[in-house]
């Protein structure tokens, strides 16, 4: 398998995109996704996490003894985990109440555990780096697209700002979980849809030619 | 790769050293920045309680420029010079929400005959539902609610429950009514003696 940059940053964007192609991390994206200031912040953290794990993790390969590598994953993914969570608490506490108890939940965010083994275990610092960097990006993404229409039919709202122009009621179900549930089946029915016409299409170009 | 026990114990040992102590380092770091915004956020709730704007406001330095702290018991509750003839209690609840435990302060007047205002410093209710409690017009209607009788829902008293979040309604005001029959009534007792 190649791994440059281009393919492990398509890889991790879209093709294996870790929600809606390996439906992990689905915990915190049903949860914090009701606001898109929340789901931003989550994402950084996580991007922080992945890259900073996958790095460090990636660098130690050669040394850390293969019968105890997930205890020291999960050593290494935790201290980077309350870093970030300290980091926001000192520095974002409204924020950091919003979360609640998420972001010390990231360690145990099956994407950050998912690259460390999957990847940063068999590759260079750096290329892992951006493996766990760009993971990250894929879960924000997704993260940002639920938030954000939640955001709009729960609160009436975008980053906070007022947008209900139509004054219509806002979606108690959006602000709550199920209503995630249901952005993340949609955004991954489309997904999905988008890769199996571009399948049917490459089919009958075959069928074609034969 | 495979490596021999005490090459993995000892390797253990140093990873784990090095990573406690970046952790321990950090917190130190920020220690005092964190126990400083949990205290601004508790000032901000003690001022926002007697109605007193928290917004865009120096909180520490209004704080210690109006409210002095008093002791009954266990209780401590702070007193807050409105303006230079008029003073308020700011008084601590706390008691089961539908989901986890709610904790505030009740402005009160000193003679507690009613309720000047209302914040909350901790809930866990639903989002969007419950946790709607700490939304403004929620927490305006009881303002002026009087303390004379038991506080209810309704025409009667002008205030409003929560569509669709009962439970959470009801329990606040059973906590601030539980609130009534024992630390206000302990404290009018210390105030009349």
């Amino acid at each position: 398998m190649k791994n440059d940059l281009r393919t492990v940053f398509y890889r991790n964007l879209w093709r294996e995109n870790p929600v809606i192609r390996q439906i992990l991390g689905i915990c915190s994206a049903l949860a914090v996704t009701n606001r898109l200031e929340n789901s931003l912040v989550m994402g950084l953290g996580l991007m922080f996490v992945t890259a900073f794990s996958s790095f460090t993790l990636s660098a130690l390969r050669n040394l850390i003894p293969d019968r105890i590598r997930m205890i020291v994953q999960t050593l290494v993914i935790a201290a980077y985990v309350i870093i970030v969570d300290i980091f926001i608490k000192a520095n974002m506490p409204e924020i950091s109440t919003a979360l609640g108890p998420y972001v010390g939940l990231i360690i145990t965010n099956c994407i950050i555990m998912g690259r460390a083994e999957a990847f940063a275990r068999k590759n260079t610092p750096v290329i892992s780096f951006f493996d766990g960097l760009f993971a990250g990006i894929g879960y924000t993404i997704i993260l940002l697209c639920i938030a954000l229409i939640r955001e709009i039919l729960g609160f009436g709202t975008v980053f906070g700002f007022n947008v209900n122009f139509l004054n219509f009621t806002n979606w108690t179900i959006m602000v709550v979980p199920p209503g995630a549930f249901f952005m993340i089946a949609i955004i991954i029915w489309i997904a999905s849809g988008i890769t199996n016409r571009g399948l049917k299409k490459k089919e009958s170009k075959k069928e074609g030619a034969i | 790769m495979k490596k021999g026990y005490t090459y993995t114990i000892i390797f253990m040992a140093v990873v784990s050293i090095i990573f406690t102590g970046l952790l321990a380092g950090v917190n130190a770091a920020y220690k005092k920045k964190i126990t400083k915004n949990e205290e601004t956020a508790m000032k901000a709730s003690i001022l926002a309680s007697v109605g007193i704007n928290t917004d865009g406001v120096d909180v520490n330095g209004v704080f210690n420029d109006k409210a002095t702290e008093e002791k009954l018991n266990e209780v401590t509750y702070y007193s807050i010079m409105m303006n230079s003839d008029k003073t308020v209690y700011a008084i601590p609840f706390e008691g089961a929400g539908l989901w986890g435990t709610i904790r505030g302060f009740v402005g009160v007047s000193t003679d507690y005959s009613s309720i000047v205002g209302l914040a909350f410093t901790d809930q866990n209710e639903t989002p969007g539902l419950g946790g709607r409690i700490d939304e403004d017009w929620y927490k305006e209607q009881f303002r002026g609610a009087s303390l004379e009788t038991v506080i209810e829902y309704g025409n009667d008293s002008g205030l409003d429950a929560i569509t669709g979040a009962t439970s959470t309604s009801n329990a606040v005001l059973k906590i601030l009514n539980g609130l009534m029959d024992t630390t206000l009534q302990e404290l009018e007792e210390a105030d009349e003696k």
